[in-house]
């Protein structure tokens, strides 16, 4: 009996040996094969996106053309997210380099001190619409009067775009009836006639053409021109850490910008890749997204101030909150 | 003892107002008094302004009840009837058990199409959560019943009707009432959620929190997570007080 335990123990001690051996040994190799990595020269970048939103398509485009590598970038998704809300509370975490995000959310949470970012360039501009549910008898934006609006948000860029339009044509706000709806659920509602209209961005405007749940009443290029929609944004530690690496990569989107700037029709089908959206809609949702990289102060700034009045951010200088928040440095151009 | 029911939660607020006044939990980490502040602001001022927590709160409410109303009405009665026949069970468990594992949420873009974004989408995705429970725990309390109470009663004569009504509700009670609390508990948590994509009258707890979420206000989100469990476990605890009534002939 004693012999068989002190065998027993012999044999556990020599496992137990064996065990420490290979441990060492599985260290060492991945000590070595973390030395292997860290002696490329390219730097990792995290960047953080919105899944299905065709205005950030160039950063598809940069990755699926090379033009982050060949900027000595190895780019790595930090992060895929639902709503802007969720990635900028990402980037209060740390836990993301650069970003492809909608104005709104980058100035909320800015503006509520709540994320530290720079808007280091543009995505694109324009691409929302107002669509109206089948049926309805709404020749223009005045035809709204009394009818049930959706937006995705509250103080969105799409929320502005629906005011900005009943003003001009001269509806007021306490003559509609504005909610919230998260846009993928705003088709259904205009299909089952349960809201009368919705602003919402590309693709959602083309895709309720396609399906037939809904006609566009305007777009958004016809009601502020040119206006501001997702941007690059950097965080702010990384920026002032890694000054090149912004610079970098801001090249790389500026070429991938010009990319779908010139071939409108390639970047549809790369849309159709990046989101998994139907080629048609794809192709035709590309056509009323405007893309470009450099940011419109002026533009920014009268945003900035339809959110201080709502009380969105504290900042009551809307001029100086936005020159605060934006870097165009590393713009081909610039300084 | 009771003193010490206090503790837990006392304990949890000092932590968390020491971690979050040091600035260990992250940028945007409401203090204790900015939420206590956060909830004046969503009762007087509102969350967008002019839609008040107490219009959030009724809003909700009507729609727990009515899904979960449904779940009521519609699993009590088939969960009995599957614990008293087995032909029945046999039929319907398959389909039981292959429903049941789905996150009701799964079903909400189905739901938008079905029912719309008002009253009935939600109601119809939390009497789904609340329905398997309600069911299960039935069937299983119905058989709990001593087979012998039931011979014994058939002997005596008594009909069907009156067995069901004497010998087994009675005897399944206790377990019924465990799926009712499970059923209320999964009730909340899928409002919050068939909330969070927008709803039709503009209020509701779901979506006053989403609404904080993109407005990057989380004194008022936690102020409504705050809201959402001190009524939740309201309603539980009222359930506990009814089983007790119900129950006390044992």
């Amino acid at each position: 009996m004693r012999t068989r335990t002190a065998r027993a123990s012999q044999a556990s001690r020599r496992h137990l040996v064996v065990c420490v051996a290979l441990i060492i040994g599985l260290c060492a190799s991945l000590a070595l094969a973390g030395c292997g990595t860290s002696a490329k020269t390219s730097k990792v970048v995290k960047v953080g996106y919105l899944r299905n939103d065709l205005h950030e398509l160039a950063y598809y485009v940069a990755s699926q053309k090379g033009y982050y590598k060949d900027q000595g970038l190895d780019v790595r998704e930090g992060g895929v997210f639902n709503a802007g809300p969720e990635e900028m509370s990402a980037f209060s975490a740390g836990q993301l380099d650069i970003g492809f995000v909608g104005t709104a959310p980058v100035m909320t949470f800015a503006g509520q001190g709540m994320a530290d970012v720079k808007i280091v360039a543009q995505a694109n501009m324009g691409g929302s619409s107002i669509i109206v549910r089948p049926g309805l008898d709404a020749p223009d934006v005045a035809a709204l009067k009394g009818r049930t609006i959706a937006i995705p948000g509250n103080a969105t860029v799409q929320d502005f775009l629906l005011r900005m339009a009943l003003e001009k044509a001269g509806v007021d706000q306490s003559e509609v009836r504005i909610i919230v709806v998260k846009p993928p659920e705003m088709l259904p509602a205009l299909a089952s006639g349960q809201i009368d209209a919705a602003v919402a961005w590309e693709p959602y405007p083309t895709m309720a053409v396609a399906q037939g749940s809904g006609r566009v009443l305007e777009t958004s290029e016809k009601i502020w021109p040119h206006h501001p929609c997702c941007m690059v944004i950097a965080d702010a530690k990384f920026l002032d850490e890694n000054p090149d690496v912004v610079k970098r990569f801001v090249a790389a989107h500026v070429k991938a910008t010009q990319y779908i700037q010139k071939n409108q029709l390639e970047a549809g089908d790369m849309a159709h890749l990046f989101t998994g959206q139907d080629t048609a809609v794809a192709r035709a949702a590309i056509k009323s997204i405007e893309f470009g990289f450099r940011p419109d102060i002026k533009k920014l700034e009268q945003y900035a101030t339809f959110m201080s009045q709502a009380g969105v951010i504290k900042d009551k200088n809307a001029g100086a909150f936005v020159r605060g928040l934006v870097d165009s440095s590393f713009l081909p151009g610039s300084p | 003892m009771k003193k010490w029911k206090i503790i837990s939660p006392l304990v949890a607020i000092g932590l968390w107002w020491l971690l979050a006044g040091l600035g260990l939990l992250g940028k945007g980490t409401p203090t204790p008094l900015a939420v206590v502040k956060g909830f004046g602001h969503l009762v007087m001022t509102g969350l967008p302004p002019g839609y008040h927590l107490q219009g959030h709160l009724a809003a909700s409410l009507v729609r727990v009840f009515t899904g979960f109303g449904i779940a009521l009405v519609v699993g009590v009665p088939l969960g009995i009837l599957m614990g008293y026949s087995s032909a029945l069970e046999t039929a319907v468990d398959p389909l039981v058990e292959v429903v049941r594992p789905v996150p009701p949420l799964a079903w909400l873009p189905l739901a938008v199409i079905w029912f719309g974004i008002g009253l009935a989408s939600s109601a119809f995705i939390i009497a789904l959560g609340a329905f398997f429970p309600i069911v299960l725990n039935t069937v299983s309390g119905v058989k709990s019943v001593d087979p012998r109470l039931v011979e014994a009663a058939q002997t005596l004569g008594a009909r069907d009707r009156t067995i069901l009504a004497r010998v087994l509700v009675p005897g399944a009670m206790p377990s019924i009432i465990t799926g009712v609390r499970i059923g209320m508990g999964i009730a909340w948590m899928s409002l919050i959620a068939a909330e969070l994509l927008g709803v039709r009258n503009g209020y509701g707890l779901g979506y006053m929190i989403m609404t904080a979420r993109d407005l990057a206000r989380n004194d008022l989100l936690v102020a409504g997570i705050v809201v959402i469990g001190f009524v939740a476990f309201l309603v539980d605890w009222f359930i506990r007080l009814l089983e007790k009534r119900l129950l006390r002939w044992r």
